[in-house]
């Protein structure tokens, strides 16, 4: 602290706004969660405690079990795809464009998706994707057939693919972002030792974009894990359950059923995986710095 | 030009194509009548292809869903400035003060959690905290559910910023006699400049994009464009041009905080997202 100062309480006085803002809600948050999970609410009538009936629910939730097997597809392979097209694109530009102007002028038009509300790029991707939409004119056109985006089978991958679609720039991003830290002696070095293109990449290239790759792929998929919005403007969880995640399933029993205990079960299960989640990411971001 | 760097910029600009082909279709899909919107093959070049006009703009300044954008921007920026004075506080105690009370790694890991918590998993306790406080559905339940939210990521990039700023600036100040209150205001905000306006930036932006809170904290009486989106497609046909300008009038800020901040993006979102 700036010596000379004598109030050892300013620093309480500094977060206690923050402290009292943050708690006035997240605590009856946690409480709310931690007092419904044991209880159920039958319509019209007080709550009825249930001990860990909820829980043993969960357990048995073939429904659920179906959400988190689609939430891996849906967030695994999507932060997979994201990562590695966000790294090509990342070391591609700066490679090919050597003026820094141009470079970072593509850069900031790549990034554009990510910038957008989840909710506009959910309105461009409906208007790509629905039955009568512009990717099936596109095909039809080329003389092939409509294809079934939004149908059981691919409902889930079309989503993934609009998740792609904007959130690779983030990957991209970060990569870049560490890729141009890289000192251009390390490349000029590489040459002169005739290393192949493979070679250059493992030695040179991948020790200092390792943990942009790392947190990149943290971030994505936690946030492919939190981030619903998609599902709920584009498919509503369906047709069916067929693009139903753990996300949307915590919202359709919180909000469609209105299964006020078990949707808190749920809540309180996915706020325990998703600091899991977090708590991997604080230790990759910590060991970057 | 070797092969290898020719096909570089091809799959480049195939890139190029991917990620800005859709929004293109999006911006000129708010310029069509109905009847333009979807033909094969596609109208994709103005004027040539079809006649330009202001018809889905006229729908919306012309119903309540003009209104939806102003409500979104009068909810962002009132939360915005909240939370972005309490964290400067709160910011400054981080940074500067070793033996603040919420200054070890665990409060610092507890403040990223609440940044990374899952919204669908608090908006239906919050939902019911605001439906025991009689305040569901109001200016000021969505407000103050955005300042807290946003307070997380205020206080993780403002630090940042407030760390860079040498402490022996400040240590003169002192020597001069200047109190907290005088060291805030004429050292370290004049200093944080360019970072902090960023940061107010970036967390405006994410909650004039929020959806999911802004849909069932509000979404009735009080309604900001994008939880506005569903009731637009709830008819028998969906009215794809407006659904376009929607779209298209909500993504003018983003573009606008893109250009503007584009230089610290790279910093905004290693803290953000």
């Amino acid at each position: 602290m700036p010596s000379g100062s004598k109030s050892s309480r300013l620093p309480i006085f500094l977060q206690l706004p923050a402290t009292v803002v943050i708690w006035s809600l997240v605590g009856y948050v946690l409480l709310w969660l931690i007092f419904t999970l044991f209880h159920r609410y039958p319509p019209g009538k007080p709550p009825e405690f249930v001990g860990l009936g909820n829980i043993v629910a969960m357990l048995q939730d073939m429904r659920l079990y179906g959400a988190v097997l689609r939430t891996v597809y849906y967030a695994g392979l999507g932060t997979l795809i994201e990562v590695l097209l966000g790294m090509a694109v990342a070391l591609a530009l700066v490679n090919l464009i050597k003026n820094e102007k141009i470079r970072f002028a593509v850069l900031i038009l790549f990034l554009l998706p990510m910038c957008l509300a989840e909710a506009v790029a959910s309105v461009i991707w409906l208007m790509l994707a629905t039955p009568e939409g512009y990717l099936n004119c596109f095909l039809r056109a080329l003389g092939m057939k409509a294809f079934p985006w939004l149908s059981a089978r691919w409902a889930l991958t079309t989503l993934m693919i609009a998740d792609i679609w904007q959130w690779t720039p983030l990957p991209l991003l970060l990569i870049y972002a560490a890729r141009s830290s890289i000192p251009v002696e390390a490349y000029e070095v590489a040459e002169l030792d005739r290393l192949s293109p493979w070679t250059t990449f493992r030695v040179v290239t991948w020790p200092y974009i390792k943990y942009a790759v790392v947190v990149a792929a943290l971030l994505r998929l936690i946030f492919m894990y939190i981030t619903i919005d998609k599902f709920i403007l584009i498919t509503y969880g369906g047709p069916g359950f067929a693009s139903e995640i753990i996300g949307f399933y915590v919202f359709v029993q919180s909000f469609g059923y209105r299964n006020i205990g078990y949707a808190a079960t749920l809540s309180f299960a996915t706020l325990i995986v998703a600091a899991i989640i977090t708590y991997f990411f604080w230790n990759a971001f910590k060991r970057r710095e | 030009m070797s092969w290898k760097k020719i096909l570089g910029f091809i799959g480049l600009a195939i890139y190029g194509v991917w990620t800005l082909g859709p929004y293109y279709l999006t911006v000129i899909t708010s310029f069509k009548k109905l009847t333009d919107v979807f033909s094969i093959p596609p109208k994709i070049i103005p004027y040539a292809d079809f006649v330009p006009t202001l018809e889905a703009y006229q729908r919306i300044f012309s119903t309540r869903a003009a209104w939806t954008f102003v409500t979104s921007l009068i909810v962002a920026t009132i939360a915005t400035i909240i939370a972005i004075i309490v964290g400067l506080l709160a910011a400054y105690g981080f940074s500067r003060f070793s033996n603040a009370p919420m200054n070890d790694e665990r409060s610092f890991f507890i403040l990223l959690t609440l940044r990374m918590l899952p919204p669908f998993a608090v908006v239906l306790p919050i939902v019911t905290y605001w439906v025991f406080m009689g305040l569901i559905d109001t200016y000021f339940a969505l407000i103050w559910t955005y300042t807290i939210f946003s307070i997380p990521l205020a206080v993780w990039l403002i630090k940042g910023f407030i760390d860079e700023i040498p402490r022996s600036v400040e240590d003169a100040a002192v020597a001069d006699g200047y109190g907290f209150g005088a060291r805030f205001r004429k050292i370290i905000i004049p200093l944080l400049g360019a970072g902090l306006a960023a940061t107010v930036a970036l967390v405006w932006l994410f909650l004039w994009n929020e959806f999911l809170f802004a849909l069932k904290v509000a979404g009735g009486k009080v309604i900001t464009y994008t939880a506005y989106l569903p009731q637009l497609r709830l008819g028998q046909r969906t009215l794809w041009n407006v659904y376009a300008a929607m779209g298209t009038l909500g993504s003018i800020p983003p573009l606008i905080i893109l250009a503007a901040f584009r230089r610290y993006i790279i910093r905004l979102y290693l803290g953000g997202r």
